[in-house]
Formats: C-alpha cells, structure tokens, sequence
C-alpha cells in the first residue's frame, strides 16, 4: 500500500485553496495534519478520500487515482470518517456499525458470517459491547465518536483517516479515542491518517507530522522535526516555547504567543 | 432482532387497523350496507344494487386510498432521508403542484372540459401528472444545482416553486367556467376523484413497479441517511445514487396526485409516524409509512364522504387532522 499526492490542486468556488502539492503517506504508521484554520487540511483530507473533486493532478493509491476507481472498491482498502457526523435519530450503535460493511453488500444480500464477525469484532475493539441496542444519539461525546469509528474499522481497510476526531469532545474523552486509535495502529498496522487541532496530541500520537499552511505543505517529520519553535512560527504564526514531555519524551509546547511585528 | 419484533408487531396491527377501515368504508355512505348484507354481497347473495355500490363505487375507491396513501407516504419518507429533513415532503417541494398544473393544462387545453373524458384520456392522465411531477422537479434540482447537490437549497427552492405554481394554478382555475373551476378546485385540495375501476387499471401497475423498487434501495437509504460524505466513503455513488431516488419519489407523488389530486401533509406525517414507532432502519420504516398512509386516507376518504351531507375532499381532511401535527414538528425543530 502507497497514498500519495502529486501536483494535487484543490479548488472551491473558482479559489485555488490547495496549489500543486506532493506529498506521501507512510504505510503502517499514524501521521497528523496540522496547520491553522482554513489552511486547508481538512479539504486535503477529504480530496485524498475523493469526498471533494481534485481540479488538478491526483492522488494516488498503490499507483491508481483514487478518483477515477470505483468507488466501491475505493471503499474496501480506505475508510474515512468526516468532521462531526450525525446520525439519524433512534440509530442504534449495532446499526450504525453494521452499515461499515456497505462496500462488501450488492442490492438485498444478507451479511455472510465474516460480515457479522467484522461487526462484532469492531464493537468489542472499541469497547461498545454494553452499548450496542443503545441510540447512538443517547450516547455520551466520547462514546458516539468512538461508534462512528467503530463502523469505519468494520469497513475493514488498511487505511483510517479521520477529521479532527477529538473536536467537541472533553479532555478525558479526547485521549480516550487517540488512544483507542494509537491501539488500532499498533495491533493491525493499520496507516491512520488525521487532521488534529491540539498540537501537544499531534506530537504525543502521532508518528509523522505533515504541517500545511496556506494548501502548501511547510514541513513533514517526526514530531522532534514538526514541533519546533522555526517551524510553529512559520506555521502558525505564534513564538513557543518547547519542552519534552517526561511521560511520552516528546516535544511539549509549554507556552505560546503570538509573533509581534 | 428486537427491532424486527417490533416492526412486524406493528406491521400487523396496521394491517388490522386498515382492514377494519376497509370495512367500516364498505358499510357506510350513501346508502349503509350492513356487514352481513356486505358478506352477503361478497359471497354472491347480494341484491344487484348493494353488488353496484360495493364492488363498482366503494372497492375501488378504497383501492386507490390505498394505492395513493401508500405512493405519497413512501414519496416523503424518501425525500426526507434523501434531503436530510424532517420538513420535505412532495407538497412542500412544489411536485404536487406541478403535477397538478400539468394535469389542469392537459384537461383544459384538451379535453376541454373536466367531464365526460374518454378512455385514452384516462390512461393519458397519470402520464401527465407524473411528466408535470418530474419538470417539477429537474427545475428544482437546475434552479438549487450548485457543484452539487445542496438540499437546503433544494428545499427552499422548491418551497419557491410551489407558491409559484399555485399561483399559475390560480390563474388558470379562474378561466374556467364555474362548474369546471368548483371542480378544479375540489380535485386541487386533494379528492379522491377517479374511483373507478379503470383508473385503478390505470395506476395501479406503475405503483406495483415503483414500490418495490424503492424498497429495493432501503440499504442505500440508511447509508445516505448518514449524509453525503460518509456514505460516499462507504462507496455508495451518493449523488447518482440520490438523483435516482428523487426521480423515484417524485414518480410516486405525480401517480397519487393523478388519482388522488394535491393531497397535502400526507406525505409528510406518515413516515414522521413510522419512525417515531420503528425507528430509522428504510427495510421498517418504508413499509410502516406506507400502511400509516393507507390507513389515513381510507379513513379520511370515509370521514370526507360522511362527515357531512356535503362530501368533503379527503385531502382537507387529512390536512385538518396533520396540522396540529405538523405545528407541533415545527415547535420542536431546532
């Protein structure tokens, strides 16, 4: 397995947001997109997903261009779960997961044994099984998150991309699901993909950092290379000042201002 | 499996509740036939009168609630997952009208008149309102079009459309003659005017084929239930798969309103009721809408001819007993 994007430009209403860029996923590993509000990256995540049109070059999987492949097939090896979705009222989680097995069904035909144990499998890995009959509308923050995610791994795909994925959700519940992604990635060596605000969790998480600003991408490495105070000012325009965290010995930003002129 | 229980539970306390409509619309109207006189008549002990009334006037009326309150409930529980709001139904979106227009046009442009239409013009009239139905809506959908399909656009478009329509409708309705134009206006606010058998031949076939086709898609209508992006990474061809449902829906709409005239809120209480008793799953909730909207046309096709001397269009019927309901759905939308 091989994503990436070459000369990929990115247009909305006439606007280029996103001007030729080259970048490449690596296999088996979590990597973070960060950059500031409207730079783009959540628009390269879902072009990379071909939830949103490339108006120029591709994106490539295992040398195919994902927009041009069946969408079907697309679906079997790359999953993706958009910014805060919501589901139908009265949805049960049982429900909702299940329909992660769509790629594999044509017109009115039954859920084979594996499609059923795939379901089971990704209820129990994200720890629903208690919940399963329950509303996903009922659940707490945390918990319907992790239901989407849920119905994303029972897509069974090599790749999970996610966008922003701890947004609204509290603290507790943000390391909750990174770490329950962090697991998915370590067991089955499943690539995850994310766009993620909280830089400190982009460092803690995250084995490879891709930082955009302005549809460019600036710079991509460990979090040692990424969080670095030339690069965050270039980035986001604010001086930071950086420490290794003594839990994780990753870079911490401990304190932050803006970058005056 | 719980769900299942439920549903088929529910399924055959809607099958009794409309059998027993049935029923009681075979025992009352004009002339009351008691249900022994109606088993009588059924096993072929009837007097030639009761055989005249039940089997040429109340059985086909009852056919076409049915075949119409089925067409229009499932009609709005499609545009509804499709639109992602509780609030799209046919008559909102302007279909009815549309249809409506198409079938005033075709009736006063061909026939002249609204009496004495000839067989062809019969089988010629669903053709009609399903053509004003889909011009309806392909104006919708070029007028909302943007990259895409938006459905607020879609929606406030078609809420546009609508008035726009009716006002058309207006217009022509005061050119006719008087007879003609209480007519229109009788068929406009939803009456089940062709109650006969050979309409019933007309239409039935096409609701036979359009059915089971959208419940053939119930799948496809969870997952877009989800909206465009995630069901697009599911791998379902969201705006192919979304278009072709519209196109269903708006069928069904322009074949009840050829039977059945602008019969409003149908379409959009029945499936609102369904989900309330089966949740969102399309494989429970399609069939509950339709039996919800049978239901509610035969019994407001029986109250409309016997509430009063006058016989009332089932149509105002059902928007007296939806619009509470309805202003109840707008209080408690966010």
């Amino acid at each position: 397995m091989s994503l990436s994007a070459r000369d990929l430009t990115i247009g909305y209403e006439g606007n280029i947001i996103v001007p030729k860029l080259n970048m490449e996923i690596k296999k088996g590993k979590v990597t973070a997109i960060i950059g500031p509000n409207g730079c783009g990256k959540s628009t390269i995540l879902k072009t990379i997903a071909r939830l949103h049109k490339a108006s120029g070059g591709g994106v490539y999987l295992d040398g195919q261009d994902v927009h041009r492949m069946s969408t079907k097939k697309l679906a079997q090896q790359l999953a993706i779960l958009p910014q805060s979705p919501q589901a139908p009222e009265g949805l049960t989680v049982q429900d909702l997961v299940s329909y992660g097995r769509t790629p594999y069904q044509t017109g009115f035909s039954r859920f084979t044994a594996h499609d059923l144990e795939m379901v089971e499998w990704a209820i129990e890995e994200t720890g629903l099984a208690a919940y399963r009959d329950m509303p996903v509308d009922a659940l707490s923050g945390g918990q319907r998150q992790r239901a989407w995610i849920a119905m994303a791994i029972a897509q069974e795909t090599d790749i999970l991309l996610l966008d922003e994925p701890t947004t609204y959700l509290d603290m507790a519940h943000q390391l909750e699901v990174l770490e329950l992604l962090r697991k998915l990635n370590e067991k089955d060596g499943r690539t995850i993909v994310m766009v993620i605000h909280d830089l400190n969790h982009a460092s803690r998480f995250a084995d490879e950092l891709i930082a955009v600003k302005e549809g460019m991408l600036i710079c991509q490495g460990t979090s040692e290379q990424v969080i670095s105070s030339e690069v965050l000012r270039e980035v986001f325009d604010i001086e930071t000042t950086i420490v290794t965290d003594p839990q994780t010995s990753k870079p911490a930003i401990l304190s932050y201002n803006l970058v005056r002129q | 499996m719980k769900q299942q229980k439920r549903a088929r539970f529910i399924w055959v306390i809607l099958s009794l509740l409309i059998l027993a409509a049935c029923l009681i619309s075979f025992n009352v109207g004009k002339v009351s036939i008691s249900p022994i006189e109606v088993w009588q008549t059924i096993i072929g002990q009837g007097t030639p009168k009761q055989e005249l009334i039940l089997f040429e006037i109340r059985l086909p009326a009852i056919l076409l609630a049915l075949l119409v309150g089925t067409g229009m409930a499932i009609s709005g529980a499609v545009l509804q997952t499709v639109t992602r709001n509780e609030l799209a139904e046919p008559g909102i979106l302007g279909i009815n009208a549309g249809a409506g227009l198409m079938v005033v046009l075709y009736i006063t442009l061909f026939q002249g008149s609204l009496n004495n239409m000839s067989l062809l013009s019969t089988f010629a009239m669903p053709f009609f309102a399903f053509l004003g139905a889909m011009l309806t809506a392909v104006l919708i959908l070029f007028l909302s079009w943007k990259q895409g399909l938006h459905t607020i656009r879609l929606l406030l478009t078609g809420i546009g459309i609508n008035a726009g329509i009716t006002a058309i409708l207006t217009a022509l309705q005061l050119r006719l003659n008087p007879h003609d134009f209480m007519k229109a206006l009788t068929w406009l606010s939803g009456d089940l005017w062709a109650t006969q058998w050979k309409y019933v031949w007309a239409l039935a076939p096409w609701f036979m084929l359009l059915i089971p086709l959208t419940l053939y898609k119930s799948h496809i209508l969870n997952v877009l239930h989800l909206g465009p992006l995630v069901s697009t990474g599911l791998g379902v061809r969201t705006e192919r798969e979304r278009l072709s449902l519209i196109v269903l829906a708006v069928a069904l709409a322009g074949l009840g309103v050829a039977a059945g005239g602008g019969i409003a809120f149908l379409g959009l209480i029945s499936p609102h009721i369904a989900r309330k008793l089966v949740g969102p799953k399309h494989q429970y909730l399609l069939p509950t809408a339709a039996m919800i909207g049978a239901l509610i046309l035969i019994l407001a096709d029986m109250l409309g001819k016997n509430l009063l001397k006058v016989d009332i269009p089932a149509g105002i019927i059902v928007s007296i007993l939806s619009a509470p309901y309805f202003i109840y759905l707008l209080l408690k939308t966010k």
